[in-house]
């Protein structure tokens, strides 16, 4: 296996473990604000173009307390937890917050957040969910434009042309880095575990962009031989998990069980790292392709496109990894995932290729439970190549 | 010269220990009853089959552990799943098995088997004890009765009184608040047996109802949970004569075929394929098309309108397409 520079990845990881005390440690020493963003379509480049931090806020790992009277308990443990940390004081740091999409559980969260703590202004302007409609493009790119204003009113700077342009740069240039560890991994040519890759997306999303590219060169500098997964570990591709990342934990789990993750759609994972921004033209007009773009890259179940859909570009995407099987990681109550996963299994089973449904939620990991089902999954797998070596 | 294997499975409540031989064929098993998962258990069982068989541990050439315990068992070269080898297990001794229903002392499984007699679709129960071993120690706690007494008074229940199936603490309340009010003991235990049923019935629905359907595993040896629960499902279920070694018996024949394949001997000639097919086979009958339901017309009549389950014959892809035994 790998080893990422230990150096370079600790402050990553440190970021990744409590984003809350990189924004106040940032905030100290920049004076600047901490705009809190909320999954999964938000283009943190507007809130960077103004000066001010960007956060994509995370599931807090401490214990529901407070929160449990705020939300139904059939709300996803993201949504939960933001109550939670509304109730708590965990998001003191934050100086506004904004969000562009639609889900039902994040409006509610939303909500709560606003009534908990009404002084931290909050901004909602809805990302048509509709892709491929003749009005789409214009629409989206009218809704970037009032995302601009209230982002504007929020910090009271203006975001120019060449300001947001410079910030698509230093994005563009974050993710462009983030995609190399993602594509030795699926070449095979890159042997790092899931978790560890997990924390240089989720780092990306809370630390300074800037500061976050340059600890990721350094690491690319510094990467080890280039070491393949040995040949008896069976090759998974990780499913589903929006908004919030999959417990390390799990992950680790999951290699435990004589398996090795080649490629993901996890939006702490190649959904939010698959698309960059157009550097060219409009920059505004250019976060509304980014957004359209990214559903083609990466198709979600919360958007609606005619000539695109999961299933397919996982069917695809396995092909191009060689994946052996599917493991489906579903948060509790994602409506979104939990309407579109019947359709998922189905084309897989047509296709005859192994897929496992985990269910994961905020409180707790059955671990034995959980090691059971994966390892029969890798036996099932393990059987099926056999079977290609008997004589025909 | 002559060789065995030894499949061990420790799960929550018992200890159980198979030594099948180079033909697969039984030499001896042993179930050992323990408090929990435990280290002492397993030693007894090991020792005891051993005994039982007259060799010693230098005899037994490979040994697979399954269970919850898998990886507390000594001297195991190996561990599978008990999903696995309850699935292996219920092959060998219920051949051309299509539907493994594994209820244990602490959790229960549905397991879909494919035409080699292996895992093909699977499902777990949550993390809550309901419909499991342990919810009818709850169940006989309650009604201050044992095991055999609480079937008795399932078998002679005729009121269908509600009970929650979800939560085996809450069930516990439900019981003494169904006493409290009055309700017959027997009533009570043929309801939480139909709520158990119920359950199951759920656990067997994300996998498929399929024919034949086993049960394996200690609550198999209940005989009210049997009659509710295929009663639930519309069919028969096959009731092995130890369903409690089957998790252990699929772990002894793994590990045999593993050693074979170590020996050079494993399924390289279409002969020995068919060998193989046949003994698990038991040469039984194919209900083509059926998926498991009775009634529109199709009735498992075979067998002289037994309405007995229909086995499958088990078919590898080499064999059908080497074509028929030219004896």
């Amino acid at each position: 296996m790998n080893t990422l520079d230990p150096t370079t990845f600790a402050p990553l990881e440190r970021a990744a473990q409590d984003p809350v005390a990189y924004a106040t440690e940032w905030k100290e020493r920049t004076g600047g604000l901490v705009i809190g963003s909320f999954p999964m379509n938000f283009p943190s480049e507007l809130v960077h173009a103004t000066g001010a931090l960007p956060v994509i806020v995370q599931e807090s790992r401490t214990t529901i307390t407070e929160g449990r009277s705020l939300l139904p308990e059939f709300y996803c443990s993201y949504t939960r937890s933001l109550a939670d940390q509304a109730a708590t004081g965990e998001l003191e740091v934050f100086d506004a917050f904004v969000l562009v999409d639609h889900c039902v559980q994040l409006l509610g969260a939303a909500d709560v957040i606003q009534r908990v703590i009404p002084d931290k202004p909050l901004h909602f302007t809805q990302f048509i969910s509709s892709m491929d409609d003749a009005w789409s493009r214009g629409a989206v790119e009218e809704k970037v434009q009032a995302m601009r204003a209230e982002v504007e009113e929020s910090t009271g700077v203006t975001v120019t042309d060449e300001s947001l342009t410079a910030s698509i740069r230093v994005f563009n240039e974050n993710r462009r880095l983030l995609r190399e560890f993602f594509d030795l991994r699926r070449t095979g040519r890159l042997h790092i575990p899931a978790s560890a890759l997990q924390v240089l997306v989720k780092s990306s999303m809370v630390m300074d962009i800037t500061e976050h590219t340059a600890l990721l060169q350094q690491l690319l500098d510094r990467l080890d031989t280039l070491s393949s997964a040995p040949e008896h570990l069976v090759r998974l591709h990780l499913s589903g998990h929006f908004c919030a990342p999959p417990r390390p934990e799990l992950l680790n789990l999951l290699e435990e069980c004589d398996v090795v993750i080649v490629n993901d759609d996890l939006y702490h994972g190649s959904r939010y790292i698959s698309t960059d921004v157009p550097k060219d033209g409009d920059p505004f007009a250019a976060l509304a392709s980014w957004y359209l773009d990214r559903n083609v890259n990466v198709p979600c179940a919360t958007r609606v496109q005619l000539d695109v859909d999961w299933q397919s570009y996982l069917v695809d995407t396995l092909a191009d990894s060689g994946a052996e099987g599917v493991v489906t990681l579903q948060a509790k109550f994602c409506e979104p995932l939990m309407l579109y996963y019947p359709e998922l299994r189905r084309t897989l089973g047509e296709r005859d290729i192994p897929e496992l449904l985990i269910e994961t939620e905020h409180e707790g990991l059955a671990a034995e439970s959980i090691r059971t089902t994966i390892e029969t999954f890798v036996e099932r797998i393990r059987r099926q190549r056999s079977k290609q070596l008997l004589p025909a | 010269m002559q060789w065995y294997t030894m499949g061990v499975d420790l799960g929550s409540t018992t200890a159980k220990a198979v030594i099948v031989d180079a033909a697969g064929e039984i030499v001896a098993s042993r179930v050992v009853q323990m408090g929990a998962v435990s280290r002492q258990a397993v030693g007894v069982a090991i020792e005891s089959v051993l005994e039982d068989a007259c060799l010693s541990s230098e005899d037994i050439a490979r040994t697979i552990s399954t269970g919850y315990g898998r990886r507390l068992v000594p001297g195991a070269d190996k561990t599978f799943t008990e999903i696995t080898c309850h699935a292996r297990g219920a092959a060998a001794l219920s051949p051309g098995v299509r539907l493994v229903i594994d209820i244990g002392g602490q959790d229960s499984k549905a397991i879909a088997v494919d035409d080699d007699g292996l895992v093909d679709r699977f499902a777990l129960n949550d993390r809550c004890a309901s419909g499991t071993g342990r919810f009818f120690d709850v169940l006989c706690r309650a009604l201050e009765v044992d095991l055999d007494e609480v079937v008795d008074l399932a078998l002679a229940g005729t009121e269908n009184l509600e009970v929650s199936s979800m939560c085996a603490t809450f069930a516990e309340t439900e019981v003494i608040s169904l006493l409290a009010q009055g309700s017959a003991p027997a009533d009570i235990s043929a309801s939480v047996h139909r709520s158990v049923a119920a359950r199951t019935l759920g656990l067997v629905a994300q996998v498929g109802k399929a024919i034949p359907a086993v049960m394996t595993g200690g609550v198999a040896q209940n005989k009210a949970l049997v009659t509710f629960l295929s009663d639930a499902l519309g069919q028969d279920l096959v009731i092995l004569d130890t369903p409690q070694i089957a998790g252990a018996l699929g772990a002894a024949l793994i590990a045999r075929d593993e050693y074979q394949g170590q020996l050079g001997l494993t399924v390289q000639d279409i002969e020995t394929d068919r060998q193989l097919v046949a003994q698990r086979s038991g040469g039984l009958r194919d209900c083509t098309g059926c998926d498991g339901h009775l009634g529109d017309g199709h009735a498992h009549d075979h067998d002289g309108g037994s309405r007995r389950p229909v086995p499958v014959i088990l078919q590898t892809d080499a064999l059908s397409a080497a074509g028929p035994s030219p004896r």
